[in-house]
């Protein structure tokens, strides 16, 4: 069996053992405590944790074949996915049954329907077109949901009136189909790429380009003096505290923008390195680009923690009104997925990095990957239309237009439109392979640009919702 | 040489037609619409926000080249008029081959088509017989579902099957119901209009405000019955609703309740339940009088609307003359601070007919300017109903009907591009070398090959078993050559 190069660290993996070890007893522990305090077994929380559970063993035996290679593991991770998915559904279940309506109505909502789609997307993507890698990236993604959501207000919120329509269900349903079937053809997109023996050294660039564009973004926040800008919280009403009407309230919480400032310099570090090694034609130079995004991962994870702590405890000054206000992560959802998302990419390259043979032997071919990644568009380009359909149809049973050509929309059309690009481009150019590929990825980012780019971004242009 | 003879109008057909155009074409709508994202628009942000996101000279260049309002400037609207002229060119320019190839199925193979078919097979027939081979055949595509028709051939018979043909035309379908949708946009943005409508309870209205300020009038008129809100216990709102009627020519022709998300709809014009609110003007107070020499006995529940008197028994009348919604006092007097009914006071004159006296109530009391003292009875304020009014939101869409055949076409039209699959089955008797006949088996799809390629094994196999039933399958493999010529491109 083909063992890993040279650059496998044989400490590390040791490490990662541990630390999803510690994880599982972390998570094990909280449920143990939920059941305690609530007393109650088939509650909706500890079906959550109960799918938490088993999405983390998933992942994290996802993890361990990308450490050690053995292939029972993807067997295992299956099953566990199963058991994960089958909590999950009892979870929304549950919640529906509580709230009155499908869950949809919030953010703890979205989440929880969210990454029942993940689990139930994963096993399709195995048994249907036997793609069994494919855990590796949504199984930490799911625990990752799973997590956030204990930490976003849970209570079951009546809709506000404007929602109080089945469009509602239509549109956000087909909205999450399609954003995950296009999230999925984006990681069938990357396997063919790596099938297609393109170098790892791309792939660094990409992942560190990647990072570098989060850290920016989080940086679009940061104060003169060294602080970042986040959304006030009023922890009574459970809601983002506003200056005015669409204006929302920022405190500033000091030295944290110092911090992203300096890992900011370390996730450009892989980058610039794997420029200069092209440059000077020094291969030596990508050995230490991959040690640069070894150390970026541990400074985004210190930063990750930092915010965390400075986030949930404390009060902060506001340049905006007197006095201190406290903050929560629920007012900065996606600074948090930013983090998040930034030390999730910078693994899923280290796992190429470390086990590219196994994983080429384990994936399909880069021929099957390709016409699959197109089918898999083919599902989402309709259901994109529909959703878009959708929406504008209940936007023009609530507000009497159904096309306003406001930031939503537009990126919406757009992302309809990147992937119509797709489809011409194949259908009738005969577009296959590479290209065909870096089209989905570039489809995959106006999507994702679409959902978080437009509400955390834009209005901040704007400063006003 | 031949370059020169071609007209000026057929090279801008052929650029027009070019799938190159539409590609760039959509390029430059995804470009000016981001920019359209995140350049501030005058139509959804105050004018001192754009001053003060840009600078003056940065203002008058977006101004002047309508990036401030680029999904109305005249050049995103040409930009998308080209897009629709390139759909219907690069339509037109294919239609007629695909019409040519939807219209005149070709059912009878000739030797050169067969010999570079890519997916074909051949089967021997045991005895030569063609008939044999034939209705064999036909059993056989009669089990999986497919119809056949016998073609007539110079000396001989052959077969023709084809499901779906329909799936030919399914991407002019789609692109018809993309220009479909586009229409209509252009008639809404045309002849399309929206407006604004406040009513209180009680009035009626068939002037709507337009966005500019000037105010329209519609061909009836709106009276609202009533207006209200309803909220969750912790405040949340839960539903507004207004209670409205259709006045045409005088006569009340319809009632409905609407709610946001379910608008009242009359000849085209759509009322939507788009706001609610107080308008800060007394509608009625409701207290309780006791007497004030017997504080035992039964208060009586009064209401009062502004200036409206009533009567607490036969000789003591009580009118309600002055509504405060946030009173202040100062220097003896009281004052309204603003209209948010934050302090509400109301000011009320005691007439007492037989001893010809009147008393200042006020409520709160104020000292030093009621005489509540003084007052035959005391007053104990239950409940105060102010002015609401609903605001609706008003539009007339004309062009919206064909937006929605053209999205229903769409779905129609996708669903028939990635789903339906055109496929055509050929078998024609053949002679070999030998003398022998052979089946000759052909067959195409226009879509998912290898999803197609399983079902020609599948008819094969068929054949196979239905020409030799008694002998099992496996040993008549080495009969049987399925060939694949593999082709770049489609």
């Amino acid at each position: 069996m083909a063992r890993a190069n040279a650059e496998q660290h044989p400490a590390t993996g040791t490490t990662m053992v541990v630390m999803v070890g510690l994880g599982i007893a972390f998570l094990l522990f909280m449920a143990f405590l939920n059941v305690v305090k609530s007393g109650n077994i088939l509650s909706e929380a500890n079906f959550l944790f109960a799918a938490l559970v088993f999405y983390a063993g998933a992942g994290a035996l996802y993890l361990g074949f990308g450490v050690t290679g053995i292939d029972s593991y993807i067997k295992y991770a299956s099953l566990m996915t199963w058991a994960g998915l089958l909590a999950n559904s009892a979870a929304v279940a549950h919640r529906w049954y509580e709230a009155g309506h499908p869950p949809f109505a919030s953010i703890y909502e979205m989440l929880l329907s969210f990454v029942w789609t993940l689990a139930a997307l994963t096993l399709i993507a195995e048994k249907r077109y036997g793609v069994k890698v494919i855990g590796t990236v949504t199984m930490p993604v799911a625990v990752v949901g799973v997590i956030l959501m204990q930490l976003l207000p849970s209570e079951v919120r009546p809709l506000v009136p404007a929602l109080q329509s089945t469009w509602l269900h239509v549109h956000v349903t087909l909205a999450m189909l399609a954003y995950a079937a296009c999230a999925l053809s984006f990681a069938l997109a990357m396997m063919f790429l790596i099938q297609d023996k393109v170098k790892t050294e791309l792939f660094l660039a990409a992942t560190s380009a990647f990072t570098v564009g989060i850290y920016a973004a989080v940086l679009t926040r940061f104060e003169k003096w060294g602080g970042l800008n986040v959304i006030a919280w009023d922890a009574q009403n459970k809601a983002e505290v506003f200056v005015s009407r669409g204006v929302r309230l920022f405190v500033t919480i000091p030295d944290l923008g110092w911090l992203m400032v300096l890992v900011f310099a370390a996730v450009l570090a892989p980058l610039v390195l794997f420029i200069l090694s092209r440059v000077q034609k020094n291969d030596g130079l990508l050995a230490v680009a991959d040690r640069a995004v070894f150390i970026s991962i541990l400074l985004q994870a210190l930063a990750l923690v930092f915010f965390l702590v400075r986030v949930r405890g404390g009060q902060y000054p506001s340049l905006d009104a007197d006095g201190l206000y406290a903050t929560s992560l629920a007012a900065s959802p996606f600074i948090l997925s930013a983090l998040v998302g930034g030390i999730f990419a910078n693994l899923l390259y280290l796992l190429l990095l470390w086990r590219r043979a196994d994983l080429e032997r384990l994936l399909r071919d880069a021929d099957a990957l390709d016409r699959i990644t197109y089918k898999t568009i083919c599902i989402a380009f309709p259901l994109l239309t529909l959703m878009i359909a959708a929406g504008a149809y209940w936007a023009n049973r609530a507000w009497g237009s159904y096309w306003n050509w406001d930031p939503k929309e537009t990126w919406a059309a757009i992302t309809w439109l990147v992937y119509a690009g797709y489809l011409h481009m194949r259908i009738t150019r005969g577009w296959r392979g590479r290209r065909a590929a870096y089209f989905a990825i570039l489809g995959f980012a106006v999507v994702m640009f679409t959902f978080f780019g437009v509400t955390y971004l834009l209005p901040g242009l704007h400063a006003y919702a | 040489m031949a370059s020169a003879l071609r007209s000026v109008p057929r090279k801008i057909w052929q650029t027009l037609s070019s799938i190159k155009t539409g590609v760039v074409l959509i390029i430059l709508v995804v470009i000016f619409s981001a920019a359209g994202t995140v350049i501030l628009q005058r139509s959804m942000t105050d004018a001192d926000d754009l001053e003060r996101a840009y600078s003056p000279s940065m203002l008058r260049f977006l101004d002047s080249t309508g990036l401030t309002d680029v999904f109305h400037a005249r050049w995103f609207v040409a930009l998308l008029i080209l897009v629709c002229l390139s759909i219907v060119a690069a339509s037109v320019e294919r239609f007629p081959n695909a019409w040519r190839f939807f219209a005149r199925p070709y059912k009878g193979p000739d030797e050169s088509f067969r010999k570079v078919l890519p997916t074909q097979a051949r089967i021997a027939i045991p005895g030569n017989d063609e008939e044999r081979g034939l209705s064999a055949a036909e059993r056989a595509f009669k089990h999986l579902g497919l119809k056949t028709e016998r073609i007539v051939r110079t000396d001989s018979f052959s077969l023709f099957s084809e499901r779906s043909r329909i799936s030919e035309m399914a991407v002019y379908i789609v692109h018809a119901s993309l220009l479909l949708i586009f229409t209509g946009f252009i008639v809404d943005s045309l002849y399309g209009w929206r407006g604004f409508l406040m009513l209180t309870p009680g009035t009626s209205s068939n002037q709507i405000e337009m966005k500019n300020g000037s105010l329209r009038t519609i061909p009836f008129s709106i009276r609202c019955d009533g207006t209200g809100e309803e909220t969750y216990a912790d405040g949340t709102p839960k539903k507004y609703w207004s209670k409205l009627a259709v006045v045409d020519g005088g006569q009340e022709i319809s009632r409905k309740e609407i709610v946001v998300n379910d608008p009242l709809v009359y000849h085209g014009l759509r009322f939507y339940q788009a706001s609610y609110g107080r308008t800060g003007k007394l509608d009625q107070l409701i207290l309780e009088a006791t007497p004030a020499n017997n504080v035992a006995s039964a208060p009586q529940q009064i209401s009062l609307a502004m200036n409206q008197t009533v009567a607490l028994d036969p000789d003591t009348s009580v009118q309600l003359v002055e509504f405060i919604p946030d009173f202040v006092v100062e220097d003896g007097r009281v004052y309204a601070r603003s209209r948010d009914i934050v302090n509400p006071a109301v000011h009320m004159i005691v007439t007492s007919n037989k001893a010809n006296s009147s008393a200042n109530v006020w409520l709160p009391p104020m000292p030093g300017i009621d005489e509540n003292a003084s007052s035959p009875y005391t007053f104990d304020p239950k409940d105060l109903k102010t002015g609401t009014y609903t605001g609706l939101q008003v539009s007339r869409e004309p062009g919206q009907w064909v937006v929605w055949a053209g999205v229903v076409l769409m779905g129609i039209g996708l669903t028939f591009v990635f789903y339906v699959v055109h496929m055509r089955f050929w078998v024609v008797p053949v002679r070999n070398a030998q003398g022998g006949t052979l089946l000759w088996i052909g067959g195409t799809a226009n879509r998912n090959r290898d999803a197609f390629e399983m079902k020609f094994k599948t008819v094969v196999e068929q054949i196979q078993k239905e020409l030799k039933p008694e002998i099992v399958a496996a040993a008549s493999v080495d009969a049987t050559t399925i060939s694949r010529i593999t082709m770049a491109g489609r």
